[in-house]
């Protein structure tokens, strides 16, 4: 796996493309049936059956800070593993707009990335690539959809 | 340091061996001339001995070497088995299993813990070995001892004409007889089909005498005779298990039989003394499957149980689908699919199996240490402890058990003064039963104590503020009190139970594997607790039910009855009085459409599912009933865990998920 590390699959949320490294990606589906778990925050879509496996379904713009996902036959799941920092592995479902390509990004090709004012979780951007004239934002997605992050979370107070 | 595959493995093993080793010691304890437990004792402490020194925990070696030099002081009849020599085995090899249950190898070896019970058992051997002369002189006779394991030969000859599916009396005896140890039995026939003798060989340690009054009843219908063979059991040995089965079709010629016996007894005593030879001596335990054993890892088979539960949802999704396709030919294909899942789920959650067994020689211990903490006298009976359950639910439902066990010896059982009084036998009895019904498994704990006094525990409810002074109780939801929090008719606080936490925190721990407990009592005779749990954790009986779009489950094991009711009774928009009334009954009812879903597009009727939660009924509304189903629950991981009133999920024939509730929790959510 090791030597594949220079692999990104590049998606869109709304207009911006981002990257993610293509290792933390098991598959990509797209979108079917989700069932709402009530008393969630609003970025956690619910659970989808994956073969036989229940997965959460986040949204992953809501998760930044941006709008809510508009489900459009484009849209797509991305199975992604997630290890945590007490060395726990998950997955999850993340939905995005728009799975494009797999590609092979050079670690030089890579410049610093500057502050995003509007994203909500802290630095999930670690740096941005000129992919062909697309600005593409890498994506740590350890940082996007941490397990603290979705555990910790207070549940909604009911009316 | 943490410890090897072999110290791991040594572990394990030395865990099973110290629970063996435990039943011997009591079994011993209860028959302290039977030859059975002793070796068995002394061989389960060999080999305990053997692997903690090649393994590098000398410490408990050398433990083992001299409590097993203690038992072979037993064994040569220099020494008799005392309440003494068991007490600091049991006491020793309990401090073993603390140790081992560390699981750390350096602590194990280091541990200074052992050093006191080592000398308890040099100061024991010491004292012992000064005795021993004069129990060398007083030369124990065990033979016609009582509880002695011994086997027999009867031979049963009926005077009167009787066949074997016949009604006789006899027949049913010769059953009983067989059910008291471990027995072969030959029918002879005469020609006319009527039974002409039985010949039953049967190692037991029941007295003879006691046998012999089985027959008592049909004295003038039959003639009985019986020859005790050897104070062993015979069954032990392949070469008497051979002989007796060439008398299968010719009766046994009793000469030849003594004779035999008594070329066998020399072999047998002297096999059963070498040690080397000790695994071929092996004697049939209480229960001999023909089955052999392996050990397999829990993960191996949590994952074929994970893929089986995929197969179960792939089928019904196939089913589906072929229901749609107009294919004979698929139809059938997925019948017999359908078929051969079944059949796989059922064989495959049967490997995760263990018998309750394991949990009789725990609480034998319990209510050996615990009556004599007390100063009462009790016999622990179990029954169908070949009844298997879930590894985990054993571990689960452990502490509860024990807690009821220790209520029933604490609160139960009276002292031996109380008891004679009452006219009851000085012995009061535990009884534990486990049987299995349909997907359930059964385990009833039982006393033949004083009962529960139900006017005491209402009187205490009502002054706890539990009741309102002027309800009426049936009895069993006055006894079911007993299973609220804050409530224990114990009138002392005592050091085994009473401090009024545990029977709620039992009911909970049955009420969290989705099972049922009931409770009956009868002042003066017993308490009995029934406990009723599901075969498998995973595999769940709901109602499936529709709330707007989406899918829910609730438990079946806690609903009591389902009422359908216009939508306007329950939701009365504003109203201060937000309970229902169903059935005559007011309830507090959680909306599942008012609390998790928009209140647009309102049916015109909702169904109200009335449910006991931790001893309160509530309801809980929902759109439709779709009906009743077994699935596979599915956790949802730790990304819902916030979600807590939702135990899990399940995946429908339509490949959709559903939700499944956890009222009890469900309900907790709407008191907040």
């Amino acid at each position: 796996m090791k030597n594949n590390s220079n692999a990104y699959l590049t998606f869109a949320l709304g207009e911006e493309k981002f990257a993610i490294r293509v290792d933390h990606v098991q598959e990509v589906v797209e979108f079917g049936q989700v069932t709402k778990v009530p008393n969630a925050p609003n970025y956690m879509l619910g659970i989808i059956n994956l073969r036989g496996r229940v997965l959460p379904l986040l949204d992953t713009k809501l998760k930044l800070g941006l709008s809510a996902t508009t489900v459009t036959q484009k849209s797509r799941i991305m199975i992604l593993d997630i290890h945590s920092s007490d060395d726990k592995n998950f997955q999850i479902g993340a939905m995005v707009d728009f799975a494009r390509e797999v590609i092979e990004i050079d670690a030089n090709e890579i410049q610093d990335a500057p502050e995003f004012e509007n994203l909500k979780t802290s630095a999930p951007v670690t740096g941005i690539v000129n992919n062909h004239g697309d600005i593409t934002m890498i994506m740590d997605i350890g940082k996007v959809f941490s397990i603290s992050d979705l555990t910790d979370i207070k549940t909604t107070t009911l009316n | 340091m943490l410890m090897d595959n072999n110290q791991k493995r040594f572990v394990e093993d030395a865990l099973d061996l110290l629970n063996e080793l435990d039943e011997g010691l009591l079994q011993l304890e209860a028959n302290p001339q039977a030859t059975a437990p002793l070796e068995q004792v002394f061989r389960t402490m060999h080999t305990i001995k053997g692997g903690a020194n090649m393994f590098g925990f000398e410490n408990i070696g050398e433990l083992a070497h001299h409590l097993e030099t203690l038992y072979d002081l037993v064994r040569q009849g220099n020494m008799q088995v005392s309440d003494g020599l068991i007490s600091i085995t049991l006491h020793a090899f309990d401090k073993v299993r603390d140790l081992l249950k560390e699981k750390d190898a350096t602590k194990i070896a280091n541990a200074d813990e052992l050093k006191d019970h080592l000398k308890m058992a040099i100061a024991f051997l010491k004292s012992a070995e000064t005795e021993s002369m004069k129990v060398a002189q007083a030369s124990v006779q065990p033979i016609s001892k009582k509880d002695q394991l011994a086997t027999f030969f009867f031979r049963i000859s009926p005077t009167v004409n009787m066949t074997i599916d016949g009604n006789h009396p006899l027949v049913f005896i010769i059953q009983d007889l067989e059910a008291v140890g471990t027995a072969r039995t030959f029918c002879y026939k005469k020609s006319d089909g009527n039974i002409a003798h039985w010949d039953v060989y049967l190692s037991t340690t029941t007295a003879q005498a006691e046998i012999e009054s089985y027959f008592l009843f049909v004295e003038n219908e039959c003639h009985v005779s019986c020859t005790m063979l050897l104070a062993c059991d015979l069954f032990g040995s392949a070469e008497f298990k051979k002989f007796i089965e060439e008398f299968k079709d010719t009766p046994t010629d009793s000469g030849e039989l003594i004779a035999f016996v008594q070329m066998i007894a020399s072999n047998f005593n002297n096999q059963a003394a070498t040690e080397d030879d000790l695994a071929d001596a092996e004697p049939t335990r209480k229960k001999s499957y023909n089955d052999t054993f392996i050990k397999v890892s829990k993960r191996k088979i949590d994952d074929l149980l994970n893929w089986i539960s995929e197969l179960i949802i792939l089928q019904a999704q196939l089913v589906n689908v072929t229901s749609s396709v107009n294919s004979p030919e698929i139809t059938e294909v997925t019948e017999q699919l359908e078929h051969v899942t079944n059949s796989l789920r059922d064989t495959s959650l049967e490997i995760g199996l263990v018998p309750v067994e394991t949990l009789v020689t725990k609480f034998k211990r319990l209510v050996r240490d615990l009556s004599k903490n007390l100063n009462k006298k009790v016999n622990f009976l179990s029954e169908g402890a070949e009844t298997e359950m879930d590894k985990d639910v054993i571990e689960l439902m452990t502490e509860p058990m024990i807690h009821i066990i220790r209520n029933c010896i604490d609160h139960g059982i009276e002292t031996p003064e109380e008891r004679r009084q009452a006219g009851k036998t000085e012995h009061g009895t535990v009884k534990l039963k486990a049987f299995n019904t349909s997907s359930y498994v059964n385990i009833v704990i039982s006393d033949d104590g004083k009962g529960i006094d139900k006017d005491k525990v209402l009187a205490k409810a009502i002054e706890k503020g539990l009741v309102a002074p002027d309800a009426v109780l049936s009895e069993e939801e006055t006894l079911s009190l007993i299973f609220h929090p804050g409530l224990s008719t114990a009138s002392a606080i005592s050091d085994v139970s009473g401090r009024g936490v545990g029977m709620d925190v039992v009911k909970q721990k049955i009420n969290d594997l989705r099972g049922y407990v009931t409770i009956k009592s009868t002042q003066g005779k017993g308490t009995s607790i029934h406990i009723k749990l599901p075969l498998s954790r995973s595999i769940i009986e709901g109602l499936l039910v529709k709330v707007e779009e989406t899918r829910y489950v609730v438990p079946l094991n806690v609903i009591d009855r389902i009422d359908r009711i216009s939508y306007d009774e329950l939701d009365r928009g504003n109203q201060v009085n937000k309970m229902v009334v169903v059935n005559e009954e007011t309830l507090s009812v959680f909306s599942l459409r008012q609390k998790f879903h928009g209140e647009t597009a309102v049916p015109k009727t909702t169904d109200i599912i009335s449910v006991t939660v931790n001893g309160i009924r509530k309801g809980i509304a929902v759109d439709r009933i779709e009906g009743k189903m077994q699935t596979v629950m599915k956790p949802l991981g730790d990304a819902y865990q916030q979600q807590d009133f939702i135990a899990g999920s399940t995946i429908l024939g339509d490949g959709s998920l559903a939700l499944v509730l956890d009222p009890s929790r469900l309900f907790q959510l709407s008191d907040n």
